[in-house]
């Protein structure tokens, strides 16, 4: 039996009492017990580990335009040069109108972000409204202040609507939580930034946005390695979130844009000797 | 993804056939996890009937083709005939080992046809020859090849089945790794001729 006490419901309490409300419990990792914690740099865990050295080998990206925010997302798991997947889901639809990308330790983003979806679902019970996103995001960076050096790997983006408009945040795993307009995360983002920074402009169309994005996440994967599979987008607007594209292939993409410039898309634009 | 022989990746494959012979390789040159271009060569002609392919540290690819290329100009002036395969597998091996302390990183796989009978000769960067296997790979994609290889393979294909059986195996092989891929090219020697095809492969 669980007592509701209604003081219980207070703001005030909210945080102190869910980890004894038992109904709702998501158990909490303790930190490892001997950490050697500095300033910089990576934690010395009992002397050092280098499991906690994951990459954040992706390409996700986000802006916001006047029509809402676009999410766009590649699909490949890599460990080190072995490809272990390429169907991942790297957009976490935390609930009908927050959604989070994943960029770094897979494991670490789907619990976290999991985590998070709980507590706005608590909240929202508790509290008659939903959390905002700026609340949202700044619940996910206190956690993951608390476990700072410890090893975490997370480079991700909260985006969403509430009362006040929709809104992007990049939260990682350092602490930092930034309000932007334009993010691109992992190790595919210097290559989507270029094509996004060519074309964004705050008042694109819908159609305009999209296709944006998914020439943006394609030409990621065509230079990294650790970016591929296919490009799933999402868009957020005033009344929830709705998946653009589940899955669109960035092989089929490479060809049709070579195909539009006229040219095979085999590599060999230059007719290189092939003796 | 540390290490020398990771640091430009790609993958190679040769595969024998009834009098003919074949072998594949990716297109990729990267640097860690940025690719720089895919079209890059990394098998070479030696003679009509000699193919050599090369995985590894690209600039020691580059650099030791360039030393095999000179051996067998200078083979053919000294001695005024060409080089048999068998000859030119051996002559890989001892430069190989010429440079144990300090060694040439790159995955050789020399490629033949000898009285219409196929050569194949694949090395450890210092010259350690093994010639009696049907099939070999080389290369970051290696052990991926290796798994399609041993599905696809059966001994004394035609030159067209080889061809089609080579392709496949190196892009399922590359599909699986991120440092090979992006596009392919399959070579097949037989007594006639070189046909060099280009596949289309993902181009991520």
């Amino acid at each position: 039996m669980i007592d509701f006490d209604p003081s219980t419901f207070g703001l005030a309490h909210t945080y102190q009492k869910e980890d004894k409300d038992e109904i709702n419990t998501l158990a909490l990792p303790s930190a490892p017990q001997v950490i050697y914690r500095t300033l910089n740099g990576p934690t010395q865990i009992n002397g050092g580990n280098k499991l906690n050295n994951f990459k954040h080998g992706t390409t996700t990206l986000g802006f916001v335009f006047k029509e809402g925010i676009l999410l766009a997302v590649d699909s490949r798991a890599s460990m080190g040069s072995f490809l272990s997947s390429e169907q991942v889901r790297k957009v976490i639809e935390i609930n009908e109108y927050l959604l989070g990308t994943m960029a770094g330790g897979a494991a670490d983003c789907q619990y976290w972000l999991a985590y998070l979806a709980n507590h706005c679902r608590t909240y929202e019970l508790k509290n008659g409204s939903k959390l905002s996103v700026a609340a949202a995001s700044k619940f996910l960076q206190g956690i993951l202040i608390g476990y700072r050096n410890s090893g975490l790997s997370m480079g991700c983006m909260i985006a969403g609507t509430d009362l006040s408009g929709q809104h992007l945040y990049y939260i990682d795993n350092d602490g930092m939580r930034l309000k932007g307009d334009i993010f691109s995360v992992g190790s595919g983002s210097t290559y989507a930034y270029g094509v996004l920074d060519n074309h964004y402009r705050f008042d694109l169309s819908v159609n305009e946005a999209v296709e944006l994005a998914i020439r943006a996440i394609y030409h990621a994967t065509h230079r990294d390695t650790a970016s591929g599979g296919v490009v799933r987008v999402y868009h957020i607007h005033q009344n929830g979130w709705t998946k653009v594209h589940d899955g669109i292939d960035v092989v089929d993409l490479h060809y049709k844009f070579a195909q539009e410039k006229g040219l095979v898309g085999d590599g060999d634009e230059a007719k290189q000797r092939l003796f | 993804m540390s290490g020398i022989f990771e640091y430009n990746g790609g993958s190679i494959v040769g595969m024998k056939g009834k009098n003919c012979i074949a072998v594949a390789c990716d297109r990729r040159f990267g640097q860690q996890m940025s690719t720089i271009t895919t079209n890059y060569q990394k098998v070479f002609k030696i003679q009509d009937n000699i193919l050599l392919a090369l995985s590894g540290l690209n600039t020691d690819i580059h650099t030791f083709y360039a030393l095999m290329e000179k051996e067998i100009n200078l083979y053919n002036l000294k001695e005024n005939r060409k080089m048999k395969p068998t000859t030119f597998a051996n002559l890989v091996a001892s430069a190989l080992y010429e440079r144990r302390f300090g060694p040439f990183f790159v995955t050789p796989i020399v490629a033949g046809l000898e009285n219409g009978k196929p050569i194949l000769a694949t090395y450890d960067s210092i010259g350690c020859k093994s010639d009696l296997d049907d099939f070999q790979v080389g290369g970051t994609g290696g052990n991926y090849i290796y798994g399609a290889c041993e599905a696809f393979f059966k001994p004394d294909m035609s030159p067209e089945e080889l061809e089609e059986v080579i392709g496949q195996s190196l892009v399922s092989g590359c599909d699986r790794d991120a440092l090979s891929g992006w596009g392919g090219v399959v070579y097949v020697l037989t007594e006639q001729k070189i046909t060099v095809k280009i596949l289309k492969t993902k181009q991520t």
